[in-house]
């Protein structure tokens, strides 16, 4: 893998160059125009899970059901996008998952607490859809949310939408 | 105030500055002394503009006197004769110039990255050389917790509570770091 930094200051920047642009000429952003930034980066983390999918995924056997997906995302896939493995995997076998990894990649150097707690929102709406992205190439449509209380830990919540 | 700059380090060639004959000391009294124990007083960083980014000090018996704006100017103005005014008039070719002074109480170590940021660090006589430490605050500390921090960056401000407190931990954690009995 690349080095990490690289993608560390990419993501940074399209964050920031997201929110400038939709905040162009208005004094202040209000919450709609919040909701558009954080779906642009969802909408743009959700393409790059689709193909990143397709590559981890090419020499691996099918999978037999829905929990194992949700096992091969919390091991294979958080380790080669994240480089750490998820912590901690619940379900009510009901379709809701979720996912606690408490040393996020994306927030270690943000703070170690309380403090930015609420710039998190913006840096996790991209990881948002990676996985999102990644679980629709599999067969999975899903609604993914991420919440943080105290960093960097944080816990991705997956509602797999039944048809 | 006795001054020499300290030769850069263990390696054969150059030595960057010769060491200043003082041509006036002023002798600090200070009754009743006691131990020196190893120590870091304070640190500073600037940025390339002379702005003061960060200060905290750990044993700082005596202030300036001064307010601390005043401070941390006369401290950027201090270093940039000094670096300029040793890079005149050394007799050689100059290296990295500038590294350190002493007094009979402290030294001071001086460390500029090629971005232009200044780390100052006050400590007692026994650390010859605090350049590795300086320069692992830089790397360590300061990239990872603000460059790469995405708050602080497009400000420079350096309102991290997580640097403050990992750089204290760091500060506190080094062999010659010792609180000074009150």
């Amino acid at each position: 893998m690349a080095d990490e930094a690289l993608f560390e200051f990419l993501h940074m920047e399209i964050v920031s160059h997201i929110y400038k642009e939709q905040q162009s000429g208005k004094a202040e952003m209000d919450n709609k125009d919040r909701a558009v930034c954080v779906s642009v980066l969802e909408g743009m983390g959700f393409r790059v899970g689709q193909g990143l999918i397709e590559r981890l995924t090419r020499d691996s056997p099918s999978f037999k059901d829905e929990l194992d997906i949700m096992k091969f995302i919390c091991k294979d896939f958080w380790t080669k996008v994240f480089r750490r493995q998820v912590d901690n995997l619940r379900t009510n076998h009901q379709g809701t998952y979720v996912l606690q990894d408490n040393k996020f990649a994306m927030l270690t150097q943000l703070s170690s607490g309380k403090q930015y707690l609420d710039q998190a929102p913006k840096y996790l709406a991209f990881s948002c859809g990676v996985v999102r992205g990644a679980l629709s190439n599999l067969g999975m449509e899903s609604v993914v949310t991420a919440e943080v209380s105290v960093m960097p830990s944080c816990k991705f919540q997956v509602v797999i939408q039944k048809l | 105030m006795t001054r020499r700059s300290t030769p850069s380090s263990e390696m054969v060639a150059n030595r960057t500055t010769p060491p200043l004959e003082p041509s006036l000391s002023i002798a600090r009294e200070r009754a009743g002394t006691g131990e020196t124990q190893m120590t870091v007083h304070n640190l500073y960083i600037f940025d390339r503009n002379g702005n003061c980014l960060y200060y905290n000090e750990w044993n700082r018996k005596k202030q300036a006197g001064i307010s601390k704006d005043e401070e941390y100017k006369l401290m950027y103005g201090m270093l940039f004769s000094i670096r300029s005014f040793v890079s005149k008039m050394s007799p050689l070719d100059m290296k990295e110039g500038f590294l350190s002074f002493q007094t009979s109480r402290y030294r001071l170590h001086y460390y500029e990255t090629p971005s232009g940021l200044k780390f100052v660090m006050n400590t007692d006589l026994s650390v010859s050389n605090a350049r590795e430490t300086l320069q692992h605050i830089y790397s360590n500390l300061y990239v990872e917790l603000i460059v790469k921090n995405p708050v602080c960056s497009s400000a420079p401000s350096l309102d991290s509570e997580v640097f403050s407190s990992r750089l204290d931990a760091f500060i506190r954690a080094l062999p010659y770091y010792s609180p000074r009995a009150a």
